[in-house]
């Protein structure tokens, strides 16, 4: 019997379904980054803003990437549901603390991911994680440089608005 | 035509010369490519069985529409259960098939 599913897939049909739940966490991602910037439009915080403005607008790429990789390689792509969105902060720190959280849970995510793909020997794949496995490690220590600046400057009075001139500043200057 | 799968209602088929799928359901048989074959399995994954028990889908049934609309189905309990037990079956002897060709 010829192996018609690898005819048509280059891609383990166990590793399409985590890279499909893969999409609907950047989906997700794309989407609580959205709140994020509004709560911190309607917070006069317009650096903060337009940093998870741009944000979300990474998580949507993340996730077409990984959309067309399925598509192009043979597998079905599924247009992601996204739910429970929180667009409930106490304050700027709060946000960046989730944010940061949310990049662990999405590194984990990847690396279960490669986890899989050398369980079963798919090395297409799991060459192609390689960039979210950087990428993973970029977006944590962004975060980790806006949490550092909650420690450093405070945000009693101007400290917040001071800190918020300082948010451009803490995405790093990556070649692409 | 080679027989992939045999569960209680249905039977998937493999035909090599057409490059190509076949289901048995207890009033037709359908041909169905690979992408195909995909969806359908993404339509039985996404069952949710536990609905036919706590109340939620009172009627017990499923409908299903297959091959870009072109096949409409409706299970009831025990064939929704059957199915789900079926294209697991179904992609782990396409898998087991992969493993025997790569390793010839
Ligand atoms: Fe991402
Ligand atoms: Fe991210």
């Amino acid at each position: 019997m010829k192996d018609l599913v690898r005819q048509k897939l280059s891609i383990h049909v166990d590793v399409m379904d985590l890279l499909n739940k893969q999409i609907e966490k950047e989906a997700h991602s794309s989407s609580a980054y959205l709140a994020m910037a509004s709560w911190c439009d309607h917070n006069a915080l317009s650096n903060s803003a337009d940093f998870f403005y741009e944000q979300s607008a990474e998580e949507r790429e993340h996730m077409m990437k990984i959309f067309k990789y399925i598509n192009d390689n043979g597998g079905t792509a599924f247009s992601p549901e996204v739910g429970n969105v929180n667009h409930d902060f106490k304050s700027l720190e709060e946000i960046f603390e989730t944010a940061l959280d949310q990049e662990i849970a999405i590194t984990k995510s990847i690396h279960n991911l490669v986890g899989k793909c050398r369980k079963l020997n798919d090395y297409t794949t799991e060459y192609f994680l390689q960039w979210f496995i950087q990428e993973q490690m970029e977006e944590e220590q962004t975060m980790r440089r806006a949490l550092e600046l909650f420690d450093l400057m405070g945000t009693d009075g101007l400290g917040l608005k001071l800190l918020d001139e300082r948010i451009p500043q803490i995405r790093d200057k990556r070649p692409e | 035509m080679k027989v992939l799968h045999q569960s209680q209602f249905f039977i998937s088929y493999q035909c090599d010369k057409q490059r190509s799928f076949f289901i048995k359901f207890p009033h037709k048989t359908i041909k169905l490519g690979f992408c195909q074959l995909l969806a359908f399995r993404q339509q039985v994954k996404e069952i949710d069985l536990e609905a036919h028990f706590n109340g939620e889908n009172s009627h017990g049934m499923e409908m299903l529409m297959l091959c870009n609309r072109q096949h409409f189905f409706v299970f009831n309990t025990v064939e929704s259960i059957d199915l789900k037990e079926f294209i697991t079956g179904t992609f782990a002897m396409l898998e087991l098939n992969s493993l025997l060709t790569a390793s010839v």
